[in-house]
């Protein structure tokens, strides 16, 4: 995990896609809820390369590798909507987070120090454009598949634990890429056990997770599960929230097979 | 705009979704697919449909008029059901594809190009993002506009009065979006009125009209509504 590719250039990303394309449709659409833009056919954009809604966008170049790909209207369009709506979910979680230390704004806006508590909430407000539509399509990535769907319907707000039940990562908040992106994957982990099961019996692991493209270095050839331990592999790994144990994880997950994250 | 909720399976309100949506015009098989992409939208092929939609768009030009309704519609209705934007990116591509190849449509028939300009204004006017108008529509509705501008497209009646019925349905929406480009284009309108030769009086009329709802915020002063559009009794 800690040896990533200093490549992350949309090529890296746009070739591993190739590769995970051609495995077929059915191995995909299993447990990824619906194909991007029917996605697994060939695209007629010869420069779009079916691009999918995980593109994430490489730290450096941002908004140039950005305005390069996305240059059909369905995808301009629906960064367009991500824009807005992360504008939107900025402005209403600023608004919950002074809510919640309304009792000390009085203190802060007189005294013009940032000593209170809402402040640092503040302070620690991921704001950059770039980074939240990044982590917004990480996110999307990990909402749009069936586990998803099963888990929120399973399991109700106030019913989940801590610790127990996957809980999406805050995208406001300031974080390391490396420790977002530990997140994230520990998310997507976790909400594999509510991936449906196979006709055959098995639980075969989701490809499409290699999507995370720059993000994550990723062999594609892993071993297919003979039979199923998903729940007890990765209770061990729910054990460690905090991403510190990096390796060992990485170790325990490739003995199980129970992961597709290396 | 009708409502996605349990009254959609009502057969008084099936019957009028034909009439809302103008879907008479294709045959009961289609009617009926697209009656259900309005409901059911993840259980039909949304890419189909939208090609459905817009061929019948380039053909029907009453029907082009408000496709963007029925298109809005479904775009609604598949978020609401599954979060989806199918739909949504597929017309938007295939639209980008015939602008695209813009040029040789018109050369192949005016009536279709005309057609094609009525349905991109008419979704630019009903699929909005957040209540926004897409961004990445107004550069190309700009070149259409502009291209009916064009001195041989104004020798043609059928293109002035395309452009002067999307400038009053959108104009000020365009305006917002980009007025240095509306400048641009009534720079065109202007010259075209007062220079261009071989234009019919009808194309005349329409242009001065245009020029004056622009002058006046994107609306007809009382008198002038009353020249334009009132009979004059004798």
């Amino acid at each position: 995990m800690s040896n990533r590719t200093p490549d992350r250039r949309t090529d890296a990303t746009s070739s591993r896609r190739e590769h995970s394309r051609s495995s077929g449709p059915s191995r995909w659409s299993h447990c990824r809820k619906r194909g991007v833009d029917g996605s697994m056919r060939t695209d007629e954009h010869e420069h779009t390369e079916g691009r999918h809604s995980s593109f994430t966008t490489p730290e450096s170049s941002g908004p140039v590798s950005r305005c390069a790909a996305a240059s059909d209207w369905g995808s301009q369009v629906e960064d367009d909507e991500m824009r807005r709506d992360l504008h939107r979910d900025l402005q209403r979680y600023r608004r919950r987070i002074l809510a919640v230390d309304a009792p000390h704004r009085e203190r802060k806006a007189s005294s013009g120090s940032s000593g209170s508590c809402d402040s640092k909430e503040e302070d620690s407000l991921e704001t950059d454009e770039g980074v939240l539509l990044r982590r917004q399509k990480q996110i999307n990535y990990g909402k749009n598949t069936l586990a998803y769907d099963r888990y929120i319907r399973e399991v109700p707000k106030h019913l989940r634990q801590s610790g127990v039940h996957p809980k999406t990562p805050n995208k406001f908040r300031k974080y390391s890429r490396r420790s977002w992106d530990q997140q994230i994957k520990l998310w997507r982990v976790k909400l594999h056990a509510w991936d449906p099961p196979t006709d055959n019996g098995t639980q075969e692991d989701n490809e499409e997770q290699l999507d995370f493209g720059d993000i994550m270095d990723i062999e594609l050839d892993f071993p297919t599960l003979t039979e199923p331990a998903p729940q007890a592999a990765r209770t061990g790994v729910m054990e460690d929230p905090e991403g510190s144990g990096t390796p060992v994880k990485v170790q325990r997950m490739d003995t199980a097979a129970a992961s597709d994250i290396a | 705009m009708s409502q996605i909720d349990g009254t959609e399976t009502h057969p008084a309100v099936m019957e009028n979704s034909t009439d809302e949506y103008r879907i008479q015009s294709f045959d009961p098989d289609t009617q009926m697919l697209l009656k259900t992409a309005l409901k059911d939208p993840s259980s039909v092929d949304l890419e189909k449909v939208s090609n459905i939609i817009m061929d019948q768009s380039l053909k029907d030009h009453v029907f082009s008029k408000e496709a963007g309704r029925i298109c809005y519609t479904i775009v609604q209705a598949e978020a609401k059901q599954s979060d989806g934007n199918v739909f949504r990116r597929n017309l938007l591509n295939r639209l980008q594809r015939e602008f695209k190849d813009r040029e040789d449509m018109r050369a192949r028939s005016i009536h279709e190009w005309v057609c094609y300009v009525t349905f991109i204004c008419n979704v630019f006017d009903y699929l909005k993002v957040n209540n926004m108008p897409m961004v990445a529509l107004v550069h190309p509705v700009y070149d259409c506009m502009l291209r009916l501008a064009q001195p041989d497209a104004l020798k043609n009646e059928e293109e002035v009065d395309c452009l002067v019925l999307q400038l009053h349905r959108i104009g000020e929406q365009l305006e917002k979006a980009n007025s240095q480009r509306m400048d641009e284009l009534f720079f065109l309108l202007r010259d075209g009125f007062l220079l261009q030769e071989g234009l019919t009086s009808m194309a005349r009329l329409l242009l001065l009209e245009i020029l004056e709802f622009r002058a006046g915020g994107w609306m007809l002063s009382s008198t002038a509504n009353k020249y334009y559009y009132s009979e004059i009794s004798e």
